[in-house]
């Protein structure tokens, strides 16, 4: 059985007077297996958000369902989805969302604290993944003391310290330059090297160029899917530039 | 550009952020027509016809004083808040192309029409609550008034004139700030990266150690003229303390509690101890001036309540019986003489004529004179006071020397003394320390008892300084070596007098009537000469005076006590509004982490009631120890009734507190709906 099952999936939203729908995902149906790299792409307005929104529990489809494990996400009780998503989902974001009135270190305990663990328990959950993320000696400062890569560090540690069965990650290098992007799509390439499945929504070919899978979303639909088999990262990139650009042209389906 | 185009920008902004612009105006609108009534009561020409109006008048002119500056100070404050939140908006019009000019004209537009809404609304509130505060205004000083409405265009213009120089004030100073600062600095003006603020243990260790001086201070002072000269002292103390306390004491505690892993590292603390942090660095002097608004408010108004309610017992103290009369002789002869007699028959023929009878008659005389005393010696020699100091004040005595026969008589006690042995009496709940007393290097007598109560003769109630009464037995033998003494300006130091007076049962207008006839009777008989004079003085004539006067200190308390009230409130209500927006990003980043609503709900409960609570927990406090010092200075106005003003302050606290929790109500629910504004957080 897969990890993560995605069938028939669709959503329109209603303007709030009822006049137009906008059906943002028409017909999403894909499957991610344990210890999975996947990237999706598509332009502004493919669907790509309300996608990652849907696998976050944070948005409800039209039809069509999600289900992690065997695990119909729609029928997690509302009281329950807060928990839901922080045992088992962990989330990456574009703007790296840390909490200024905290140290990285206390940022990355959120969740924990949240889950009631113990402090002495999370110090040990913490060692070893500053250390694999290089932000050892940054954890008593503060986000606005240090740069966008290593706050966006500290925030995938925040995401890695639950264990999570997946981990989200929503443009994660959209805010940080290229040196940075690099070394943390190094990262990434690490961490699902050690076993974690991760799901990157993006619009970078280079980012892309890193997953084991690329999934091309458009007009609501997937509309490809390239596997990285054997390719390096810069044929994985090459083969995603002449998708995009076959996409752009209008071509038919392979 | 369009006519109107500023006008309809301007109407547009407050329009759009009427979350704040509403309240303000209506701070506004309150000021004004707080100051329009104050300043119409200070010139209403009801008022001053009625006895003890002008005396009301002249607290009430320097209450608009206060009412004034108060004004000034709380609406540039309110309005910083405004124009924080506003910046950013600001910074957009200057980068889509307008200049700091244009800004002006909107600015300028804005302040138009909230002036001209505050101001018209204001004085028309005013002026129809002028009538209702007028017709309380008379009642406390039980005159009658008509019903007709008046203006007073004197007050009127005040209002303008004053609030139109605010208000031109604030422009000038929103102005100065848009002109100082590039666009850019605009935009980001709200969210300006902030630093933790550093744990000051220095400063918090001073303002404990101050506070706790202030209190001890309170609490150990005994004269009432001690606490006159400390009270003061102490307030400015408790002030400043209170500042550090809020501002560098509260991030001392946070900052221990964080370091407690064991405590920080749980759910329900977390989140609360590491915002209220910045919280109480943003918010310490806001709070702390809660706090002292509401302990000057709690303490305004639980004194002057206390002193309205016991104007009956001031007017007791100050003047014991309904008609007194105090004679001064110089003679000691004078003393017990015919003349006497002339005099208390006199006034019985008078109030019988008025078909009325004496009651309750108080006559007995003194030696009076008000020395130094220094280790159980009242010094008398005057060489001594040259280098007299401030602090030697608390030893000052009013001294009265009584036979012991006329203390028996009045108290219908049986006493005896030797000729070495007294009595003695003290006021104001000062204690006499010593078993013997001298009059400067005479022998000293014994103390025999301290005799708990006299019949007291109304000099007490004028003086700062406690009285002490000394029971002698031969009251000649005494008094006479102690006449040679002089002042400093050679005048005899020691006064005699005698004290007559007598309760009447009829109502105020025959008691003045009696008071008129006695007086000139008694100047008709002769008696009177350079060295024998009398003053004729009667309750019923000073009531309105002192209903004047307590009255208007009463109305004057709850006058700034509202518009302090006012302030705190409003002061919080921006408080919680502007750290709902600030805080709204962060719990949408804890939602997506994985906080529960309702952890999230918990956590921001938690830190308002602390915010909200902390104030009025702490004025509390300032209040029960103030207590003891108010309790001596209401003393100094013969105010001595203890269950009285224990009452009226727990009662004026319970009522200030159910006003609190009432903004608290309102005011969470408009920060909830603003926290919660964020909705679900979507990725």
């Amino acid at each position: 059985m897969s990890m993560l099952e995605v069938g028939g999936l669709r959503k329109i939203y209603t303007t709030r007077f009822g006049g137009n729908k906008v059906e943002a995902l028409r017909n999403v149906s894909f499957t991610v297996e344990q210890g999975e790299y996947v990237a999706i792409m598509g332009e502004s307005g493919s669907g790509k958000t309300t996608l990652l929104n849907i696998l976050a529990a944070l948005d409800k489809p039209t039809s069509g369902f999600v289900a992690l494990d065997g695990r119909d996400l729609s029928q997690i009780k509302e009281s329950e989805i807060s928990a839901f998503r922080r045992d088992n989902l962990g989330f990456v974001f574009q703007e790296f969302n840390l909490l200024d009135t905290f140290t990285l270190e206390d940022n990355i305990y959120l969740p924990l604290v949240l889950a009631g663990k113990h402090y002495p328990e999370m110090k040990q959950a913490l060692v070893p993944i500053a250390a694999q993320l290089g932000i050892s000696e940054l954890l008593k400062k503060y986000p606005y003391e240090v740069s966008g890569g290593q706050k966006q560090r500290a925030a995938v540690a925040r995401a890695l310290i639950t264990r999570p069965r997946l981990i989200l990650a929503d443009e994660p290098t959209g805010a940080l330059d290229s040196k940075a992007t690099d070394e943390l799509l190094h990262l990434f390439g690490q961490i699902n090297q050690n076993g974690q499945t991760i799901l990157m929504v993006t619009h970078s070919v280079k980012a892309a160029s890193h997953a084991g899978r690329v999934l091309f979303i458009k007009d609501g639909e997937v509309f490809h899917q390239i596997y990285r088999g054997n390719n390096t990262n810069e044929e994985l990139y090459q083969k995603i530039s002449d998708t995009l650009t076959m996409l752009a042209t209008g071509g038919d389906r392979q | 550009m369009k006519r109107g185009f500023y006008a309809k920008l301007a109407f547009t902004g407050i329009r759009k952020n009427k979350r704040l612009y509403v309240p303000y105006i209506l701070t506004c609108i309150g000021m004004v027509m707080m100051f329009y009534i104050v300043a119409f009561l200070s010139y209403s020409p009801v008022l001053t016809g009625i006895p003890g109006g002008d005396t009301l008048q002249m607290i009430l002119s320097l209450g608009t004083g206060v009412v004034g500056v108060f004004a000034l100070i709380f609406l540039f404050y309110t309005n910083s808040f405004l124009m924080r939140r506003r910046k950013k908006e600001f910074g957009l019009y200057n980068i889509l192309g307008m200049g700091k000019g244009n800004l002006a004209r909107v600015l300028l537009w804005e302040s138009l029409m909230i002036a001209a809404v505050a101001l018209g609304g204001g004085l028309l509130a005013g002026i129809a609550l002028s009538k209702i505060a007028e017709l309380g205004m008379v009642n406390l000083l039980q005159g009658e008034v008509g019903f007709s409405l008046t203006l007073e265009p004197e007050a009127i213009l005040q209002a303008l004139l004053l609030f139109g120089v605010i208000f031109l004030l604030i422009l000038l100073n929103t102005l100065r700030q848009i002109h100082l600062s590039n666009p850019i600095a605009l935009l980001h003006s709200e969210n300006v990266g902030e630093k933790p603020p550093k744990a000051n243990w220095i400063l918090a260790l001073m303002g404990a150690i101050i506070l706790a001086a202030a209190y001890y201070l309170a609490v150990t002072i005994e004269s009432p003229v001690e606490t006159l000269l400390w009270f003061f002292v102490a307030v400015i103390m408790v002030i400043i303390a209170t500042y550090m306390l809020f501002v560098a004491g509260s991030v001392v505690i946070c900052k221990v509690l964080q370091k407690k892993k064991g405590y920080y590292y749980k759910t329900s603390h977390f989140v609360s101890v590491s915002s209220m942090v910045y919280r109480m660095k943003r918010n310490g002097a806001g709070l702390a001036s809660i706090c002292i608004l509401c302990t000057m408010v709690l303490v305004m108004l639980s004194s002057t309540v206390c002193l309205y309610i016991g104007t009956e017992d001031s007017i007791r103290s100050r003047y014991p019986r309904n008609i007194n009369l105090d004679v001064t002789v110089e003679d000691l002869n004078d003393m017990d003489s015919k003349k006497m007699d002339t005099i208390r028959t006199l006034s019985e023929k008078v109030v019988s004529e008025n078909g009325q009878s004496t009651n309750n008659i108080l006559d007995y005389q003194v030696a009076a004179f008000a020395g130094y005393m220094k280790n159980g010696i009242i010094e008398t020699d005057s060489s001594h006071l040259v280098d007299f100091q401030l602090d030697y004040y608390s030893d000052v005595w009013q001294v009265f020397l009584v036979p012991l026969s006329d203390y028996n008589r009045l108290m219908g006690e049986d006493e005896t003394l030797n000729p070495d042995e007294v009595l003695i009496y003290t006021t104001k709940s000062t204690e006499y320390q010593y078993d013997t007393i001298a009059f400067g290097d005479r022998e000293p007598l014994k103390v025999k008892k301290v005799v708990p109560t006299f019949a007291d003769n109304g000099v007490d109630a004028m003086q700062v300084i406690p009285s002490l009464y000394i029971f002698i037995s031969d009251f000649n033998a005494t008094v006479e070596p102690l006449l040679s003494i002089t002042d400093l300006r050679d005048q005899q130091l020691i006064e005699m007098h005698w004290f007559y007076g007598f309760d009447l049962s009829g109502n105020d207008a025959i008691q003045i009537a009696i008071q008129d006839q006695l007086e000139a009777a008694i100047g008709q008989t002769g008696l009177l000469t350079d060295n024998f004079h009398i003053n004729c003085e009667g309750a019923a004539k000073e009531r309105s005076g002192f209903y004047g006067l307590y009255g208007g200190l009463f109305f004057l308390g709850i006058l700034l006590g509202t518009v302090f009230l006012f302030a705190a409130v409003l002061i919080m209500y921006y408080k919680q509004i502007s750290e709902g927006y600030e805080d709204q990003s962060r719990f949408a980043i804890m939602q997506k982490v994985g906080m529960t609503k309702r952890e999230i709900k918990k956590s921001i409960n938690s830190q308002i009631l602390t915010v909200f609570f902390l104030p009025l927990i702490t004025s509390g406090v300032h209040l029960a120890f103030a207590f003891p010092m108010i309790y001596k200075l209401l003393a100094l106005f013969s105010l001595t009734n203890l269950e009285l003003l224990i009452l009226v302050t727990i009662c004026c606290y319970l009522i200030f507190a159910l006003f609190y929790v009432l903004v608290y109500r309102i005011t969470s629910k408009a920060y909830y709906s603003i926290v919660s504004g964020a909705r679900e957080g979507k990725i």
